[in-house]
C-alpha cells in the first residue's frame, strides 16, 4: 500500500484545467521529485495531498484511507499527519521562531515542558538554536527556510511536502540547504514529496523523478 | 465542515437576524395588523394625506442635496488623502473624518449658536451679519451643511480605501502614455466607482433618515414629523406604518447600488493583495493651492463650529455645570460604548471570516443584510425593536441595557464587518493554511493565528464600533430603558429648553469623550506599528 496516492485526478479553476488525468504513488520512505516548468501543476498536486485542494474528479488516499473524492473533502487537512513548506513559507509573523515551531505541537494537547524540549532539539538540529526568541521578520531567507523547515518537521510527519523552497535563495546557500535536508531524512526517516522547476535540484534530491507538463505526467 | 466552525458563524449570523431582521419582520407584521385584524388601515391614513407627500418630497430633496454636496466633497477628498502628496494628508483625514464620529446635531446646534444674536458672528461681525448667517442657514440649507459635512467622511474614507486597493501595474501601464491627472481620471477613480457609488448611496439613505438635524433647522421631514412623533406618542400602528416607506426605500437603493456595481463588473478595485502602499501622486504645481483650498475647507466645516461651541460654552462654570446635569450619561455612554464595541468588534470579525470563507453564499448574505441594518434609519430601527422587545415577557432585555446592545448590533455592524473584511483580505491565505496542515482546527486558528495577524483590524473595529454605539441617538432616544440615556440623547433632551452656553458645554464634553480616547488609542497602534 501507498503511503500517498492520487488516482485519475482532475483539477478545474473555472476554465482553467490546472491537473488532468494525473495519478501517482508515493512509497513509503522515498524522495519522490516533481519537476516541470512554472504553471504546470506542480503546487496543486502538493494542494491535494495536503487536502487544501479538493479534486473535481478522481481520487486522494493518504495510507490507503479515501481522503477526498469527487469534488468532496473526506479527511481534513489537519487530520492528515502532513507536513507542508510552502512556497512563500507563510511563517506566522506574530510569532516568534520557536512560536512557530510550538503552535501546532499546543493544538495536540503536547504538554508543556514536552513541546518546549522537542522545539529546542529540533531547532539545534536545523541550527537555530541562538534564534529560537527571533521574530520571521528578522531572519534571512535562508534562517526563514529553515524555520519552515523545522515547523513542519517538528510534527514528525509522516510525509513532507516541499513546494520549491529554494527557489528564492542563491545558488551557494540553495546548495546548502538542500545537503542539510537530505540529512534531516536520513536521520528522521520522513517521506519526501519535493516539487521544483530546477533539474540540478532533482538530480541531487530524487530517488525517482517524475516530469509534469500542463497539467498531466510526461514520460 | 468542523462543528466547532458551524456553532460560532452560526452564531454569529443568527445574532445578526435576531438583533436586526427581526426587529424589521416585526414591524412589517404590526403594520399590517393594525386594529386587530389584517389590512392596510395604517397605510390608508400615511397615504391619503396631502402633507405625508409633502414631507416625503422635502425629505428626499434633503437627501439628494446632501448626498450631491457630500460626493463634491468628498470624492476630492478622498483623492487628496488617500493617494496625494498634500502637506499634512493624515492630520487633514483625521479632521475631516471627525464629524462622522459625532452625533450630526452637534454641528447644527454649532451654526445656531454662530447665528444667534449673542454669538460670535454678532460680536465680530455685527448683528446684521449674525442674522445674515442665521437667515440663510435656517431650513434646507443649514440641514444640508450639517448634514454633508457629517457624512462626507463616508465617502472619503471609501473612495481613500478604494483608490489604495487598485493595483498599481494597472496605473503604471497608464503612465507610459499619460500624466498622473489622466491616469487618475481615467483610470483609479473609475476602477474606484463601486466605493462611490456606495458611499452615495449610505449618504442619501443616512440623511433620508436622520431625525436630529432637520429639527433644528426647523426643517419638515417625513423621519422626523410622522415617524418620531408617532413612535413618541405610542401610536405604534402609525409607526409602523410610517417606518416602512423608509425600510423600503433602503432595499430598493441599497439594491440598486448592488445591481450596477456588478453591472459595471468593477469588483477588483480596493481589493489588492499587492504588498506595500500604491505610488503616490506628486501634486506638483497644484500642491499649495490643493493643500489652501482643502485645509480652509475642513477649517470651516469642522473646525469653525467646534471653536463656536467652545466659546459658547465659556469658561469652567458650565462644564462643572454640563457635569452635574449630565456626567452620569456620560459615563453610562462611555460604557456602552465600550461593552458595544466589544460586542461589534467579535461580530463584524466573525462575519468577516464567513465572508472570506464563503465569499459568494452566507458571507455576501451576512454581508448585504448588516449594509441593510446599517442604512436603514436609527428611528426605524428604534420602532422596530419597541414593537418587538415591548412584552412582560422580554422584560429582561427590554427594561435593560440589552435592549440598547442589540440595537448597537444591528446598526453598526456593517462598519465593524467592513473594516475587518478589509484587513483580513490582507493576511495571506497561506498563514491560515500552514495552521490546518500543522494539525490546527478551525476555531484555534481563528484566536492563534487569524486574529493575532489581522490585529490593527480588530483595534480599528472596536474603535469604530465604540464610537457608533456613542454616536447614535435617532434609535437610542427611543428605546433607552429608564436611567439609561447617553449623552447625546441627554443632549437632545436638555436642547429644546436648556440654558445655550450649557448645551454647548455639553457638546464639547462630547467631542472630548469621543476624539481623547481615539486619537490616545490612533497614536498607540501608530507607535506599536512602527516599533515592529
Ligand atoms: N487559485 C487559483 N485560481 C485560478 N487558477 C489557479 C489557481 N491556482 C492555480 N491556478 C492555475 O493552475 C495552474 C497550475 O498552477 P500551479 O499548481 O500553481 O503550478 P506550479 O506550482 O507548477 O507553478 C496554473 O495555470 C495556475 O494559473
Ligand atoms: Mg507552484
Amino acid at each position: 500500500m501507498s503511503l500517498l496516492a492520487l488516482e485519475d485526478v482532475r483539477v478545474t479553476f473555472g476554465h482553467r484545467v490546472a491537473l488532468d488525468g494525473v495519478s501517482l504513488a508515493v512509497e513509503v520512505g522515498e524522495r519522490l521529485v516533481l519537476l516541470g516548468p512554472s504553471g504546470c501543476g506542480k503546487t496543486t498536486v502538493l494542494r491535494l495531498l495536503a487536502g487544501l485542494a479538493v479534486p473535481d474528479r478522481g481520487r486522494v488516499l493518504i495510507g490507503g484511507r479515501l481522503a477526498a473524492a469527487e469534488g468532496r473533502l473526506l479527511v481534513e487537512p489537519e487530520q492528515r499527519g502532513l507536513g507542508m513548506v510552502f512556497q512563500d513559507l507563510a511563517l506566522w509573523p506574530h510569532l516568534s521562531v520557536a512560536g512557530n515551531l510550538e503552535l501546532g505541537l499546543r493544538a495536540r494537547g503536547t504538554p508543556r515542558t514536552d513541546r518546549r524540549r522537542r522545539v529546542r532539539a529540533m531547532l539545534e538540529l536545523v541550527e537555530l538554536g541562538e534564534l529560537a526568541g527571533a521574530r520571521p521578520g528578522e531572519l534571512s531567507g535562508g534562517q526563514q527556510q529553515r524555520v519552515a523547515l523545522a515547523r513542519a518537521l517538528v510534527l514528525e510527519p509522516e510525509a513532507l511536502l516541499l513546494d520549491e523552497p529554494l527557489s528564492s535563495l542563491d545558488l551557494e546557500l540553495a546548495r546548502r540547504l538542500r545537503t542539510e535536508i537530505l540529512r534531516l531524512q536520513e536521520r528522521l526517516g520522513f517521506t519526501l514529496v519535493h516539487v521544483t522547476h530546477d533539474p540540478e535540484e532533482a538530480d541531487q534530491m530524487a530517488t525517482r523523478t517524475l516530469r509534469m507538463d500542463r497539467g498531466r505526467l510526461a514520460g | 465542515m468542523s462543528p466547532v466552525r458551524r456553532a460560532v458563524l452560526g452564531s454569529a449570523v443568527l445574532l445578526l437576524v435576531v438583533a436586526g431582521l427581526l426587529p424589521v419582520a416585526g414591524m412589517i407584521l404590526r403594520s399590517l395588523t393594525a386594529g386587530g385584524h389584517l389590512g392596510f388601515e395604517a397605510y390608508r391614513g400615511l397615504l391619503g394625506s396631502a402633507r405625508q407627500w409633502s414631507l416625503a418630497g422635502n425629505s428626499l430633496l434633503l437627501a439628494a442635496l446632501t448626498t450631491v454636496a457630500a460626493l463634491l466633497l468628498g470624492v476630492p477628498a478622498g483623492v487628496l488623502v488617500g493617494r496625494t502628496d498634500l502637506p499634512g494628508r493624515r492630520l487633514l483625514a483625521a479632521l475631516l473624518a471627525m464629524p462622522l464620529l459625532l452625533p450630526p446635531y452637534l454641528n447644527a446646534v454649532a451654526w445656531m449658536a454662530a447665528g444667534s444674536a449673542s454669538g460670535p458672528v454678532a460680536r465680530v461681525l455685527g448683528e446684521g451679519a449674525a442674522r445674515t448667517l442665521s437667515h440663510w442657514l435656517f431650513g434646507l440649507p443649514g440641514c444640508v451643511l450639517v448634514l454633508s459635512t457629517a457624512f462626507m467622511p463616508l465617502i472619503m474614507l471609501l473612495v481613500a480605501a478604494a483608490l489604495r486597493g487598485v493595483p498599481p501595474r494597472l496605473e503604471e501601464a497608464g503612465l507610459l502614455a499619460a500624466p498622473w491627472r489622466t491616469v487618475l481620471l481615467r483610470i483609479s477613480l473609475p476602477l474606484a466607482a463601486p466605493a462611490i457609488l456606495l458611499g452615495a448611496a449610505l449618504v442619501f439613505l443616512l440623511a433620508l433618515g436622520d431625525v436630529t438635524v432637520p429639527p433644528s433647522f426647523r426643517y419638515p421631514v417625513f423621519a422626523v414629523e410622522s415617524l418620531s412623533q408617532f413612535s413618541a406618542f405610542y401610536d405604534l400602528s402609525a409607526a409602523t406604518a410610517a417606518a416602512m416607506p423608509l425600510a423600503a426605500i433602503t432595499a430598493a437603493v441599497l439594491g440598486l447600488e448592488a445591481l450596477v456595481s456588478r453591472w459595471t463588473g468593477a469588483g477588483t478595485a480596493g481589493r489588492g493583495r499587492e504588498p506595500g502602499p500604491p505610488p503616490t501622486v506628486p501634486l506638483g504645481r497644484f500642491r499649495l493651492p490643493a493643500a489652501v483650498t482643502a485645509w480652509s475647507v475642513a477649517g470651516l466645516l469642522v473646525g469653525a463650529p467646534l471653536l463656536i461651541l467652545v466659546l459658547r460654552a465659556g469658561g469652567p462654570a458650565s462644564y462643572a455645570a454640563a457635569l452635574g446635569q449630565a456626567g452620569g450619561s456620560l459615563v453610562r455612554g462611555l460604557l456602552l460604548a465600550a461593552v458595544g464595541g466589544t460586542l461589534l468588534a467579535a461580530e463584524g470579525f466573525l462575519l468577516a471570516v464567513l465572508g472570506v470563507e464563503r465569499p459568494r453564499g452566507a458571507g455576501a448574505a451576512a454581508d448585504a443584510t448588516a449594509l441593510f441594518l446599517f442604512a436603514v434609519p436609527g428611528a426605524v430601527m428604534g420602532v422596530g425593536l419597541i414593537v418587538l422587545w415591548n412584552h412582560p415577557w422580554a422584560n429582561l432585555i427590554y427594561a435593560t441595557p440589552l435592549i440598547l446592545l442589540l440595537g448597537y448590533l444591528a446598526r453598526s455592524t456593517a462598519v465593524t464587518l467592513r473594516i475587518c473584511r478589509a484587513t483580513l483580505e490582507l493576511v495571506p491565505p497561506g498563514l491560515v493554511e500552514a495552521g490546518r496542515v500543522a494539525g490546527i482546527g478551525w476555531g484555534r486558528r481563528l484566536v492563534w493565528i487569524l486574529a493575532p495577524a489581522a490585529w490593527r483590524g480588530l483595534a480599528a473595529a472596536w474603535l469604530a464600533g465604540a464610537v457608533f454605539c456613542l454616536r447614535d441617538v435617532g434609535m437610542t432616544l427611543l428605546v433607552h430603558p429608564p436611567g439609561w440615556d447617553t449623552l447625546p440623547v441627554r443632549i437632545m433632551t436638555l436642547a429644546a429648553n436648556g440654558a445655550p452656553e450649557l448645551i454647548a458645554a455639553l457638546c464639547v464634553l462630547l467631542v472630548a469623550a469621543t476624539v481623547i480616547p481615539v486619537g490616545l488609542l490612533a497614536g498607540l497602534v501608530g507607535r506599536m506599528e512602527a516599533g515592529s
